[in-house]
């Protein structure tokens, strides 16, 4: 009897007045008898199988009836002694499918998965998502969005736009959260403000009296968040608003508060899943220009009589001691992989006293550990980051929300990514065809969207009492989650391989296949446009942290359109180890020095309205804090990029715990093995042996702006640093 | 920090429209240039490295008369007809296309100083508008002392390999040397008519504390020798792969020891 | 022989003017090309010459060369006309 599946469906959703009919169905049965939920066993009776077609789908009691016998007919003459509950559940699927009953079917299906699928699991890392540790509570967490996922493409989209995805022509992202918004932007201010009450929790605190304080409500409210947002919490002007609780603090007390902060934000495991919280610290060296005359709140949730103009010395102070901490990374010496330090260069920024010096504080960050992400803000946008590469201009009327800045709470309710290359195997070189396909790719993105968001306002109804009564709950006049003011994504994979396809050149092979990039993206711009007004709603651009779809994309294209799309997907077929290029970037292996990256990919970047990034990949070359901080000014002036990371890579030792540069094999301080590399995924550090095959194959073509030789046939001899 | 600190903010010609120009895609047509042919074998377009503080291109010069058993270039020394060399206005080319970024060129090898026609290179790349580093392993003083006279480079970093004796000298350069032509350009390039540093690259085997501390006494020049560490990765010599560079944190250590010997 | 890039866009005061200069140029024998940042040409070659705000003038010789350039302003006939070699 071992092989039998025993079925504990979860039942505790229902009323006690049918929960009779429910239990009876899932049925286990020896010599046909049925194991019930409560782990007890029922005699077989196929009138549950009536009870649970007509409460489940809408056909008629005589159907249903008629199928219940066929089951049971089948059932006993194949003389089963054993059968579980989800046979039964396909048995009768069958029939509606003889029946031509495609919709009843649908609505007839069982959520779960196979058994070897869930031993695989349990026993193996998750490599789709990096940042997932391996672990029972990960285990739980890949379970749910499975489910979750099954359920997404059932019943929260429509036929059309889940095929879409099945396909591979668009990438619905976290499909495993679809109850949930994808990620956000917020203000200390609010908890500051209001303190930490949260729906649905036993304790209230009142607002903060002193920094460790509001700093353990903002660890708490993040981790409330994480549970509420699929993505990126990301957290406005940090440094500043913490500044009123830091006057008179001596330097080692606030460096203590920088690392309490830092390692609170950096564990793994202590939240969902046993994932850190994908936080982002928004930075910045001046008083950003809109808060200036804001009215500064202190200890205890009350202004201080002061305006934030008043704080900069402070918020100054701040900003240097997190990035000490960062300079020394954890205890062995590698870097902190969150949260992740956002610093806003702007024009004030240049104008502020001591920023050259900073300057070069940063880029000794960026040089030794490379957390630093420089956001370039240029003329008079504000910005806010949310996660890497998704930011928010600020519009007028967020300029109004910044005299109360406990209102700044942004949103992007979900992502959809296009598969562009796709686009380009489907135009057989037809530019009017490829400017087709991509409308209809954009116009089922947005479909898409308008599905998300039906389904989060059907959640968001239920206020305070519902399941995402975080976001419902209403403090200050209006929800937590601000529905007007939400964004919708549309990114994009691989706009160098569909330029690749359509014109035979790769983006930064000439001028024309570049142009021509700027000119699918042009239309996207204009196009996502058009919608925004058509629907009211907010679509932007975005570069898709395409961390797992740019392999899946790859793979599904080698499926659909070999033998074409061999010649085209990046990486190493013969390992497996496929990619698209990522978004609007440029071929990562190309031989492209730093500036020309940062001038050319910039160019995307003012199309690109939820943010961009250019990463400068170094290997093991640590380079001169000074003339990165050159880099970064020239590229500030000079071009239009909106935001730089430079990414070094390390190997840490298992043995000796010890961190050295570059990629090794073995460690080069006691000669282990038992390595792991370190260097950026798509937006943050992580281990190599969590990475998935397609990145892994990004990772070895990666150009890391090193010296060569090449040989007279044609071969290149790398030249050490 | 820097022996010779950060450069000025510059921005060349920093005009925000040039974006689109010049993006480093191959021009329609070139007018050939009538120059010398230097024999350029490798040609990092940017480096962060070598120049701290500026941005800077770096040439690599094939050929050395020293046979450095840490030497990680080799391939440039020993067969570089094996490579295909890179035409001068190519590279001239190139540099004109990031006009407004690169604010220094360092010539490296092997040996420049061995080259004839360096200083027809080096005034070329002056001629644009370019400073140049130059590095040398110090074994053509006269060459060194012409350049650095006429004030022709802006910075000069010279390898220094052991300490300034004959026997440890010889050793740690894998080849005969006139140890008296190393002297010699030391004291030229202390005269400090350019900017100047020493470098040393330090590797367990051949340099301890001992050997370290007697060349930053016989230099004396205080946070103008600086150390890099050894790489281990594909020396000339096969036996030192195996050898485990110093921790960095404790060079960086040391450096700031022998740093504070003037 | 030189040809100038005009950036317009529908909704941009100073823009009629700066047509009315392209039409002049033209007229003269200039090659001038006209781009509306509301099509998608014009916002691709906009996005290539970093074109922030209209109306711009760009000046190429005939390797797409920049020989000067005018950002949200309109310059007049004699300031293009220096860059130009026509008459010289
Ligand atoms: S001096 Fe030594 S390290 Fe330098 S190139 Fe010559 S052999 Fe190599
Ligand atoms: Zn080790």
């Amino acid at each position: 009897m071992s092989n039998v599946i025993g079925i504990k469906e979860e039942r505790k959703n229902l009323k006690v007045g049918d929960s009779t009919l429910r239990q009876e169905f899932e049925t286990t049965d020896m010599a046909l008898f049925v194991r019930t939920s409560e782990e007890s066993m029922n005699d077989w009776n196929r009138q549950r199988i009536v009870d649970a077609l007509i409460r489940e789908t809408y056909i008629d009691a005589g159907t249903a009836k008629e199928i219940a016998k066929e089951v049971e007919d089948l059932i006993f003459s194949s003389k089963i002694k054993m059968i579980t509950a989800p046979l039964i559940r396909e048995l009768v699927n069958t029939k509606l499918i003889e029946r031509g009953l495609e919709q009843a079917r649908k609505m007839h299906t069982r959520l779960g998965m196979p058994l070897y699928d869930v031993d695989q699991l349990i026993l193996h890392p998750n490599k789709e998502n990096a940042n997932v540790p391996h672990g029972p509570e990960a285990t739980n967490l890949t379970l749910a969005e499975r489910i979750k996922k099954e359920y997404a493409l059932l019943s929260v989209f429509s036929q059309e736009t889940a095929d879409a995805h099945m396909r591979g022509d668009i990438h619905l992202h976290d499909l495993g959260f679809v109850d949930r918004p994808y990620c956000s932007g917020q203000s200390l201010e609010y908890i500051k403000r209001f303190g930490l009450s949260l729906p649905n929790s036993i304790a209230m605190a009142k607002p903060a009296k002193h920094p460790e304080v509001l700093l353990a409500h903002m660890v708490k409210f993040a981790a409330a968040l994480q549970s509420n947002f699929a993505g990126a919490i990301g957290w406005d002007s940090v440094n500043l608003f913490f500044a009123p609780y830091l006057v008179g603090m001596s330097d080692r007390d606030l460096e203590q508060l920088a690392q309490m902060m830092i390692f609170e934000f950096s564990q793994q495991a202590v939240a969902r899943g046993g994932q850190a919280i994908f936080t982002d610290l928004n930075l910045y060296w001046e008083v950003p220009k809109h808060f200036e005359n804001v009215p500064a709140i202190g200890p205890g949730g009350v202004t201080t009589g002061k305006n934030y103009s008043d704080y900069l010395r402070e918020s100054q102070r701040f900003a240097w001691a997190l990035f000490n901490v960062y300079l020394d990374g954890d205890g062995s010496g590698r870097p902190f992989f969150f949260p992740k330090p956002l610093v806003h260069i702007t024009e004030k920024f240049f104008q502020t006293p001591g920023h050259f010096d900073f300057l070069h504080h940063i880029c000794e960050v960026a040089s030794e550990k490379g957390n630093t992400y420089f956001v370039l803000d240029r003329g008079e946008t504000a910005k806010i980051s949310e996660c890497c590469r998704l930011s928010f201009k600020l519009e007028q009327s967020d300029l109004e929300d910044a005299k109360e800045p406990w209102k700044m709470r942004y949103c992007a309710l979900q992502n959809v990514t296009l598969n562009l290359p796709r686009i380009a195997y489907l135009a057989k070189g037809e530019d009017t065809r490829l400017f087709a396909h991509l409308t209809e790719f954009i116009e089922i993105a947005v479909k898409a969207h308008l599905e998300k968001k039906a389904f989060i306002e059907k959640l968001l109804s239920i206020g305070e009492r519902g399941p995402l009564a975080l976001l419902a709950m209403n403090r200050d006049g209006s929800p937590y989650l601000r529905m007007h003011r939400v964004s919708y994504l549309i990114g994009m994979v691989g706009l160098n391989e569909m330029v690749q396809i359509h014109t035979g050149q790769e983006m930064h092979q000439s001028k024309q296949a570049f142009k021509f990039g700027l000119k699918v993206i042009a239309h996207m711009k204009l196009l996502v446009d058009k919608m925004s007004e058509r629907y009211g709603m907010h679509f932007v651009l975005e570069q898709t942290p395409a961390e797992s779809t740019a392999y899946r994309f790859a793979k599904l294209d080698l499926r659909y359109h070999s033998p074409q799309s061999g010649h085209i997907v990046k990486g190493d077929l013969s390992k497996g180890e496929v990619y698209y290029t990522n978004s609007t970037y440029l071929n990562n292996s190309a031989v492209l020095n730093p500036i020309e990256r940062v001038r050319q990919e910039g160019l995307f970047h003012p199309l690109i309205e939820a943010g961009a990034l250019t990463h400068i990949w170094l290997g093991e070359a640590k380079p001169s804090k000074t003339s990165l901080a050159n880099f970064v000014i020239k590229t500030f002036r000079q071009t239009q990029n909106d935001q730089i990371a430079f990414s070094p890579e390390f190997t840490t030792c298992n043995a000796c715990n010890r961190t050295s540069r570059g990629l090794r094999s073995i460690c080069s301080y006691c000669g282990s093995k038992e390595v792991d590399g370190i260097t950026r995924i798509t937006g943050y550090f992580t281990k190599l042996s969590s990475w998935n095959k397609g990145k892994l194959g990004e990772l070895r073509n990666r150009y890391r702006n090193q010296a060569y030789l090449q040989t007279k046939e044609g071969d290149t001899v790398l030249m050490a640093g | 920090m820097f022996p010779w600190g950060p450069p000025e903010p510059s921005i060349r010609n920093g005009k925000n429209g040039r974006a689109g120009q010049g993006l480093g895609f191959p021009p329609p047509g070139r007018g050939a240039l009538n120059l010398t042919m230097v024999e350029i074998k490798g040609f990092l377009e940017t480096s962060f490295i070598e120049w701290p503080g500026r941005i800077c291109a770096v040439l690599f010069l094939p050929h050395c008369n020293f046979r450095c058993p840490y030497c990680h270039n080799h391939p440039l020394i020993f067969y570089p007809e094996e490579f295909v060399s890179i035409a001068l206005e190519d590279v001239l080319g190139r540099l004109q296309s990031f006009e407004g970024w690169i604010d220094g060129v360092c010539i490296t090898g092997g040996e420049p100083t061995l080259h004839p026609d360096l200083s027809n290179l080096i005034h070329q790349l002056k001629a644009r508008g370019f400073p140049v580093k130059l590095d040398t392993n110090g074994s053509n003083p006269d060459i060194i002392e012409r350049l650095l006279e006429e004030r022709t480079i802006d910075v000069i970093s010279m390898d220094v390999k052991a300490p300034l004796d004959p026997f440890s000298y010889r050793k740690a350069v894998g080849s005969p040397v006139d140890f008296h032509r190393i002297l010699r350009s030391i004291e030229i390039i202390k005269r400090g008519k350019v900017e100047y540093q020493f470098r040393m690259t330090v590797v367990p085997t051949l340099h301890g504390m001992e050997e370290i501390q007697t060349l930053a006494k016989q230099l004396r020049v205080g946070p103008r020798f600086i150390l890099q560490n050894f790489n281990p990765e594909n020396p000339l010599d096969e036996s030192l792969r195996r050898i485990h560079p110093y921790d960095p944190a404790f060079l960086k250590e040391i450096e700031h020891q022998i740093q504070a010997i003037g | 022989m030189e040809s100038i890039k005009i950036f317009v866009k529908a909704k941009c005061p100073r823009c009629p003017a700066a047509k009315e200069i392209g039409i002049e140029l033209e007229k003269e024998g200039v090659p001038v090309f006209h781009y509306d940042l509301d099509t998608l040409d014009g916002l691709a070659e906009a996005s290539f010459y970093s074109v922030l705000s209209t109306p711009t003038f760009i000046i190429e010789d005939e390797e797409e060369r920049e020989l000067a350039s005018w950002r949200g302003m309109v310059p007049t006939l004699q300031e293009i006309k220096q860059y130009l070699s026509l008459g010289r």
